[in-house]
């Protein structure tokens, strides 16, 4: 199977025409695997007791940043929708929409990272040699983000920046409101961008598909709750993080 | 690229049943091609641009040939020739503007083979596609009659999407003013199609031409009666008078009484991926009296909105002048 296509541009010369899309089927099937294995094993599993939502309730979220989650989340499926579907024969006028959705992913971008340099914690989020050894070791409970949040984190990233990048170039190729298409990008680059834009896509789907799992778990559903309400329990603190790493209140 | 004389090695299938023509398609998907009169196939296959497994010539099959009154109108078999068409004389008597726009295809000896479904169904003429290059419309990733040196002279003012490739199709337009209806096979039964919506722009369908999905023939064409008799004009400016694709043509059909349209049709060919309704313009007939002033009031509506290209700015004034020609009559 190959990762990318191949065509002849104008002169003869053969270029990259971007992502092969045989590899959404691997993906797809590769991440329903993935996650009926792991749902497989946690069922065969003697589960620990759930802590209770009762109780004293510690903010986890702030208003804005669960704003910014879901403005995030419906754009990146309403982007995948409008980029996937056409492809895979759902034929409809999908163009404006995934421009409109790609320029929303993009400002919210923008004002996550303007926000995460000045005004929150961005050690929160960085991975340290600690974390790494969390799995390995029950006794390490996490600060506010476990390792793989912060890796699902740094993945998500580098692949939206990757998909946004390539995005506005492309951009540049399309007729909108504000200037008309120039079509006069060389082919061999424009194969790059589609390729990139492609590839970080397909990336995507995986996890966010595993994202969407994790979020459902129930004994994962606390987070997917804070994510909405913004609070978790005193309980639910206390038997998933260590209180000496994180201090609710006092960070985002 | 190479041009061949001769047609490439392939399967010919010559079907008398159009269940078995629909069983051949499902059997080779995408490496089935339907030949109706072949004269966009011919092209195609010599030039090595297309490379079908299989051909399945539809002209055997006697329940696509021949033209049918019906209650509400005619029915046309989807490969029934254009001449036939320009001959028959309740076409003649009361749908005029299609033998116009079928008299006006190509050249006398197309037409004798050319076929209806074949005119509605042919391929766009870009010469970047037809050569063979990797286009969007091909499955590319640009659209090279837009780039800055690309020749567009014969390309879309309107619809662009990508893709800036036009219809080439003279019986399209008509059929689109006169309100008509696709009938499409496949194995799963009969749909019927609006004329308006059969033909596809690249915002939805960029890599084919109509709404037909795969599998599907289209098998006739329903003309209602509600235009049959009305006044109608055809139109179709190229650079040659014969043998040539339109620059623009105009398809009109108004209803009027008294010296005033009670009710219009305006349809432009040759600048849009698909016949291009000029809705402000039919809007704004509606009431008016059959006048100079009338004509000169209209013809500044056709071309609002337009998104000329490089070359082919001259289509503008064109259009609006076809507009102006199809109400002085």
């Amino acid at each position: 199977m190959d990762v990318a296509t191949y065509k002849e541009d104008i002169w003869g010369r053969e270029v990259i025409l971007g992502a092969s899309w045989d590899l959404l089927w691997l993906v797809v099937v590769s991440a329903f695997v993935v996650i009926a294995l792991h749902a497989v094993i946690l069922a065969v599993r003697r589960r620990a007791a759930r802590p209770s939502s009762a109780g004293p309730r510690v903010p986890r979220h702030s208003a804005v940043d669960r704003i910014f989650h879901w403005i995030m989340a419906v754009t990146v499926i309403v982007l995948l929708i409008t980029g996937v579907f056409p492809i895979i024969g759902l034929e409809f006028s999908w163009l404006t929409i995934h421009w409109i959705a790609g320029l929303v992913l993009t400002a919210s971008v923008v004002f996550h990272i303007v926000r995460s340099l000045f005004w929150q914690d961005l050690k929160a989020m960085w991975i340290s040699a600690r974390d790494l050894k969390e799995p390995f070791d029950a006794t390490l409970k996490p600060g506010k983000y476990s390792v793989a949040q912060k890796s699902m984190h740094a993945a998500v990233t580098v692949l939206v920046l990757l998909v946004i990048g390539s995005g506005l170039v492309m951009f540049a190729m399309i007729d909108t409101p504000w200037w008309e298409r120039s079509n006069s990008i060389a082919e061999s680059t424009l194969g790059w961008v589609f390729l990139i834009h492609g590839l970080s896509t397909l990336a995507l789907i995986a996890l966010i598909a595993l994202h969407i799992y994790f979020g459902l778990r129930p004994e994962k559903l606390f987070y997917t709750r804070s994510m909405i309400k913004g609070w978790i329990s005193k309980e639910e603190l206390e038997a998933n993080h260590d209180p000496e790493r994180w201090a609710p209140g006092k960070s985002s | 690229m190479a041009s061949h004389d001769v047609m490439p090695d392939i399967e010919l299938y010559q079907p008398v049943e159009l269940s078995d023509a629909l069983d051949l398609l499902e059997r080779y998907g995408d490496d089935g091609w339907l030949l109706g009169g072949g004269q966009d196939t011919y092209g195609w296959l010599k030039d090595r641009a297309k490379h079908p497994k299989a051909m399945i010539d539809l002209n055997g099959i006697d329940s696509l040939h021949g033209i049918r009154e019906l209650a509400d109108g005619l029915e046309i078999g989807a490969v029934t020739t254009l001449v036939e068409m320009i001959g028959d004389p309740v076409i003649n008597r009361d749908f005029g503007l299609l033998s116009q726009a079928a008299g006006r295809v190509a050249s006398p000896q197309i037409r004798n083979v050319a076929t209806l479904g074949g005119n509605l169904v042919q391929d766009t003429r870009c010469w970047y596609y037809r050569r063979g290059l990797s286009c969007y419309r091909a499955g590319g990733n640009l659209c090279y009659a837009d780039s800055p040196q690309g020749m567009n002279r014969e390309h879309a003012l309107f619809g662009a999407s990508r893709c800036v490739a036009v219809s080439p199709s003279d019986t399209a337009i008509a059929l689109v003013a006169l309100e008509a209806t696709m009938v499409a096979a496949s194995l799963d039964g009969e749909r019927l199609i609006p004329a308006e919506k059969f033909f596809a722009g690249p915002d939805t369908h960029i890599t084919r031409m109509t709404s037909l999905d795969p599998g599907e023939i289209l098998t006739a064409v329903r003309v209602p009666s509600k235009w049959a008799g009305q006044r109608f004009y055809f139109e179709k400016v190229a650079d040659r008078n014969v043998w040539d694709f339109a620059l623009v043509s105009i398809a009109a059909a108004m209803a009027v009484q008294g010296n005033v349209i009670n009710d219009a049709r305006f349809v432009c060919g040759g600048v849009a991926c698909k016949p291009h309704r000029l809705r402000k313009v039919e809007r704004a007939a509606v009431g008016m009296t059959l006048s100079e002033e009338s004509a000169d009031t209209l013809a500044l509506l056709a071309s609002e909105g337009a998104k000329p290209l490089t070359y082919n700015q001259f289509k503008l004034p064109l259009m609006e002048n076809l507009v102006r020609r199809a109400v002085r009559g």
